[in-house]
Formats: C-alpha cells, sequence, structure tokens
C-alpha cells in the first residue's frame, strides 16, 4: 500500500477547535477518520476526540494486518464511538452528552469504504472530476436532494442535522463502498467549516491540481478567508493513492510495504490536548521567546 | 520552477544589536551568519527562513511569506523554538550553546556561540582520500566519541534526543574539542502533543525506528547514529541505509574487512551499536561510554587465508555499490 497523506486543523474565529482527525495504518489496512464536535452541547472536542481513540483502538485491535469485514468494522467502530460518548455523558451525570459528527474512510486491498454521520464529508477525485461526495444528514441537503423517502419539517436551519453520535437516539449512518482506487485517485475528508465556503468545484480543482501537502493548506486557507473572523474550525485530510513501484519512496509517501505484519502506525493519541496545529498567534510566539531566554539564563546560572 | 531563495541579510545588517559579518552555511530551515556583538565577540546567529516558505528580495529586512504558506510557516517555527528551547536547557562544552533568542524583522533569530573548525564530515572525507587502511586512529575514534557521549548523556539527561547524529553534525574545533551541533530535529520526546511531526533523517545515520511511524524512539535511537558515524570513521563512507539492512544485512560483512585494522572490541561495539533490533543496541549512553572507555589490552583478529579470499572476492562484486554509497557521503539531509 503506498499512499501520501497531508493534514491541517484550523481554530479560524472560534474559542476552541472541536474537530479532530487523525489516520492508522498497518501494512495492510489503513483507516483515516475526521471528527467535528458539536456546538450547542457541552464538550463537542471530548466527543470529537473519544470517537476518534475509540476507533483507532478498534483498528488496532482488529486490523491484524487486515480487516476481516471493512463494512462491518466501519458500523461496529462508529457504534462503540457513540457508546463511549454516552457512557461518557452517563458516568458525569451531564444532562446533556457531547455529540460529533464522523466521516471515517477504510482502505484494504486497493479499495475504499467509507462512513459517515452527520455532516462531515468525503470526496473521491479522479482525473481532475469529482467521482462521489458523502451527503450530508442535514435537512438542508436533503430537501436539495427531493428525498421524499423522509418526512422532514418545512422550516429548519441549514446546518441543523438529523443525526449524530451522542445523541440520545440511535445514530443513523451511510456506509458506501467499495470502490477500487486508482493511481492518482484523491480522497479529502472534511468538517463542514472547509465546505461551506468552498464549492464542489473549488475542491475538485484544488485536489486534482496540486500534491496533497498543497492542496490541503490551501483549500484550509482559502476556507478561512471566505468565513473571514468569524470562521469555523477548518480541518481537512488528504489523500492521494500511489500504485507501488521500484522507485525510492519519497518523503511524503508512506508506503506500508516495508512495514512487517505486526507493526501499527497511528497518528491519533490519548487526552483532550488541542490539535497542534493551533497557529501560533503573535503573543504566542512573544511567549516561547521569553521561555527561552528563561531557560538560557538558568543554564548559564547554574554553570557559573 | 527553479524557487529563487530567501536573500540572506546583507553585511554590516545590525539584528537585535549584533552586527552580521557574513554569511556562513544556509540550510531548508535558514541561514546562519557570523557576527559580533556590541563587545567584539563573535557569535553564529541562525535566522528562521524556510526557503521553501519564504521569499526575500535582496536588500529587504523582514521575509515574505503568501498567505496560503502562513500556517506551515508557523508550524515550522513551532520546531525553530523547539531547538531553541532544547539547548537553551542545556550547558556543555560538548553541547552547542545557545545565547540568546529575540524576535525582528518579522522573524526569529537565534544566538549561538561560534565555532571554528569544520565539520566530522570534512575532516572523514579528507582522512578517506589518503586510501589507507585506517581512516582514522582507533585512539582518536574512541577519544572523539568519549568527548560526543559525554555531551550527549546530557541531552538525553533533559529527556530530549538529538535525532540527527551524523558526521556532519559533530562539529570538531580548531583547538581540538568535538561539539555536538544542529538540534533542529530534536525534540522532547516525554511530552507527546496532540499530533506528530516525523524528524527528518539521514540515510545510514537513521536508527530503522525513524522511519516507522509507530516506533518508540529513544536513547537507543541516538546511539544506532553514534554507532553509523563510528563506522564511518572506520570505513570512510556511510553504512547502507536502515531500510536496506533489514532485507539483506551488509554490516557484518563490511565489518569483518575491517577486522585487524581496528581491535576487536571497537568493531563488536559498533555492531552492538547498530543493532537492528532497538532492545539489542545498548541502552544508555552510559553502557555506551563504559564500554568504549575499557582500558586493557586491544585484541586484534587477523584473518585467515580463506577468508581474505573470500572478502576481497566480495570486494570485486561489491565495488560498484561502494561507490555509489561514497556518493551519499557527501548529499546533505533527507527531508
Amino acid at each position: 500500500m503506498k499512499f501520501s497523506v497531508f493534514q491541517v486543523s484550523r481554530k479560524g474565529g472560534r474559542e476552541v477547535n472541536e474537530d479532530r482527525m487523525g489516520y492508522c495504518y498497518t501494512r495492510s489496512a489503513g483507516i483515516f477518520f475526521l471528527t467535528d464536535g458539536m456546538g450547542g452541547h457541552p464538550q463537542g472536542e471530548v466527543a470529537a476526540q473519544l470517537a476518534l481513540q475509540v476507533m483507532a483502538a478498534l483498528f488496532q485491535k482488529e486490523a491484524k494486518p487486515a480487516l476481516s469485514d471493512v463494512a462491518l468494522f466501519l458500523t461496529s467502530a462508529v457504534t462503540a464511538a457513540h457508546r463511549q460518548i454516552v457512557r461518557y455523558a452517563i458516568e458525569r451525570n451531564m444532562l446533556d452528552a457531547p455529540r460529533t459528527t464522523v466521516v471515517a474512510a477504510v482502505i484494504q486491498d486497493g479499495m475504499v469504504t467509507w462512513i459517515h454521520c452527520g455532516d462531515s464529508r468525503l470526496y473521491l477525485v479522479r482525473q481532475g472530476e469529482l467521482l462521489t461526495r458523502t451527503r450530508d444528514h442535514s435537512f438542508a441537503e436533503h430537501r436539495q436532494l427531493g428525498a421524499g423517502k423522509l418526512n422532514l419539517p418545512e422550516r429548519n436551519n441549514r446546518h441543523l442535522l438529523f443525526t449524530c453520535l451522542g445523541s440520545p437516539s440511535r445514530p443513523m449512518y451511510e456506509v458506501s463502498g467499495p470502490v477500487a482506487l486508482q493511481q492518482g485517485d484523491r480522497l479529502l475528508l472534511c468538517s463542514d467549516g472547509l465546505w461551506t465556503g468552498l464549492s464542489d468545484i473549488d475542491i475538485t480543482y484544488h485536489l486534482s491540481h496540486k500534491p496533497v501537502n498543497q492542496a490541503v493548506p490551501d483549500l484550509v486557507e482559502s476556507a478561512l478567508c471566505r468565513a473571514g473572523g468569524s470562521s469555523d474550525n477548518v480541518t481537512a485530510l488528504a489523500l492521494e493513492w500511489e500504485t507501488p513501484d521500484n522507485f525510492l519512496a519519497t518523503r511524503t509517501s508512506i508506503s506500508t510495504d516495508t512495514m512487517s505484519d505486526a507493526v501499527f502506525a497511528s497518528t491519533v493519541q490519548g487526552g483532550w490536548s488541542h490539535p497542534m496545529q493551533d497557529e501560533l498567534d503573535d503573543a504566542a510566539i512573544d511567549r516561547s521567546i521569553a521561555e527561552i531566554n528563561a531557560a538560557i539564563r538558568r543554564s548559564a546560572a547554574r554553570q557559573a | 520552477m527553479a524557487k529563487v531563495k530567501p536573500a540572506p541579510l546583507p553585511p554590516d545588517t545590525m539584528i537585535g544589536g549584533y552586527r552580521v559579518l557574513r554569511k556562513v552555511a544556509a540550510g531548508g530551515f535558514g541561514v546562519v551568519y557570523l557576527a559580533v556583538d556590541s563587545t567584539g565577540q563573535q557569535v553564529a546567529i541562525k535566522e528562521y527562513l524556510p526557503a521553501s516558505l519564504t521569499t526575500r528580495v535582496p536588500g529587504a529586512l523582514a521575509p515574505e511569506v503568501p498567505p496560503e504558506k502562513l500556517s506551515l510557516y508557523r508550524l515550522g517555527l513551532k520546531s525553530f523554538f523547539e531547538e531553541g528551547r532544547s539547548l537553551a536547557q542545556i550547558s556543555h562544552p560538548s553541547v552547542v550553546s545557545v545565547m540568546n533568542f529575540f524576535r525582528e524583522n518579522e522573524t526569529v533569530y537565534m544566538v549561538m556561540n561560534y565555532l571554528e573548525g569544520a565539520s566530522l564530515q570534512d575532516f572523514i572525507v579528507t582522512a578517506r582520500d589518503l586510501k589507507q587502511a585506517k581512516v582514522f586512529r582507533e585512539s582518536t575514534i574512541r577519544s572523539l566519541f568519549d568527548e560526543i557521549l559525554r555531551g550527549l548523556r546530557i541531552v538525553h539527561q533533559h529527556k530530549m534526543l538529538h535525532l540527527d547524529i551524523k558526521p556532519a553534525n559533530i562539529f570538531i574545533t580548531d583547538d581540538n574539542k568535538s561539539v555536538l551541533i544542529d538540534f533542529g530535529a530534536a525534540r522532547e520526546v516525554l511530552s507527546k502533543e496532540g499530533n506528530f511531526i516525523r524528524p527528518m533523517y539521514t540515510p545510514g545515520f537513521a536508527a530503522p525506528e525513524m522511519y516507522r511511524r509507530d516506533a518508540a524512539m529513544g536513547p537507543w535511537t541516538d546511539i544506532y547514529a553514534i554507532g553509523a558515524c563510528i563506522y564511518a570513521c572506520m570505513q570512510g563512507y556511510p553504512p547502507n541505509e536502515a531500510p536496506q539492512r533489514l532485507e539483506k544485512d551488509r554490516i557484518t560483512i563490511a565489518l569483518r574487512r575491517l577486522k585487524g585494522v581496528y581491535s576487536d572490541n571497537l568493531i563488536e561495539v559498533v555492531e552492538w551499536c547498530m543493532s537492528l533490533d532497538p532492545l539489542s543496541r545498548p541502552q544508555s549512553v552510559f553502557l555506551l561510554q563504559k564500554e568504549l572507555s575499557r582500558e586493557g589490552e586491544r585484541r586484534y583478529t587477523k584473518l585467515t587465508a580463506v577468508e581474505k579470499v573470500r572478502l576481497q572476492f566480495d570486494t570485486m562484486v561489491t565495488d560498484n555499490k561502494k561507490n555509489g554509497q561514497k556518493a551519499t557521503a557527501v548529499s546533505g539531509r533527507a527531508k
């Protein structure tokens, strides 16, 4: 398995970054996920982080090194994440549970299968064209689709979701795929902070014309610019599928072929820490410099 | 699409009370200048100026960062601070010391003591070209690495790893002191943050765990690099890259060729440090120091006639390969 991957999360104009992202892989399977903790309920960032950790842990447990049933794994991982969030709320006697969206994709045997719940999206771009993307579980998107299948109230908030993890009702989710990947296919996972500001055409264009390590920062930057000072958290993770070849792997690509079976790699870590990508502002830069100079003085004093 | 590198500050520019004399080096992260402070003392100043993210026209002071690259620029700044933070805590003659850190021209600067001399890399290349059986004398190797290990031990005591030890990052001053430089890849390993950035590595000197995302790095990771540096001092060229070794390991054969030239003990130390399995290496610098400074008679095993013939045959077969590796000895760090 060979791919290059790049992820960025920015806080935008919000107090807290409630988006989380990450990926894990073994020799034969990779999982990429993104969660967006919901406002209007307490501790969205906790729900987002919990979901990520639960899914990563389950992946580590079951991908040995391949998953026996990818679709089944995805549904059980999402269900487990939901239960864990609800349990977290119960243990703390919270009146309202934290909530999060989720989108997760598994690549195995050259095929991609994904699951989503809420309005975090997956885009699959092939040869400059949008092959498919997820449909949000929002009233707006389903009305647009003219979905007669759902009996929805007429007037409601465009962004209102009708399902997510952590809510009292069982989450609804959709599993899509598997789709056989071709060399150069691009996969993007993003939070609504990214797609509200950009059209599908913009997203497709950026993804298909640049390597992911440029496309992702560019996309995130333009979404932030469009939204201005009141921007939501903007998070994106993209990967480019590469066919293993005889050339030496470049530094940006990950090749799992040389990994031994027992190896498991992950970007997901425990704790509630905010993503490191929260940008350094001027005050933080000055603080860092002051800290370093204080440390220099301490070392010099010790020496004297 | 050759991108123009940002221009260095011209001589006589004043920054943070220092006067720039000239540019002495430039890397991916920025530019290093020789400068003098108000008392006339020479210092080295490293300017954060990532070539891929910034532009600066000759004569200008502040670098320009295109808006779409601002987030990466700020992210890189974190690594630059990381290096400053690492070095600030350490005060040891074998570790380059940082004297000041300041912000100016919309970027940041790190002031370090200025070292005069040459890198171990330069010495190896010079010695190798003499084409003698020994690249360095064994006593030289032992005392050189004894000094470096004293510094590295302090680094590890501060819960930090260097993670890019290689001959180019070992500096030999004109008054014969060896100093560990360039802590750009160093990071505090015990305080993990939400996301990781893989450290940069240099093929040949990077331990196998540096190539894996999950791997536990520790003192043993730097110790692998030390072993590889000693190897380079004996052979004159760097060892095979770790992934290559995982496929087919030629290190033992290469070291056998040095039997009789270097003592059995030194050869064993190198093999120990460069074990592919992190747990099989010396787990601390202290253990390695103890072994390396072991006094007493050195045993040299002569090769038998049959072994010599076999090695000569091997040499003929692998000669092309070796030439290929020599080329990498002078190339920089992979990114």
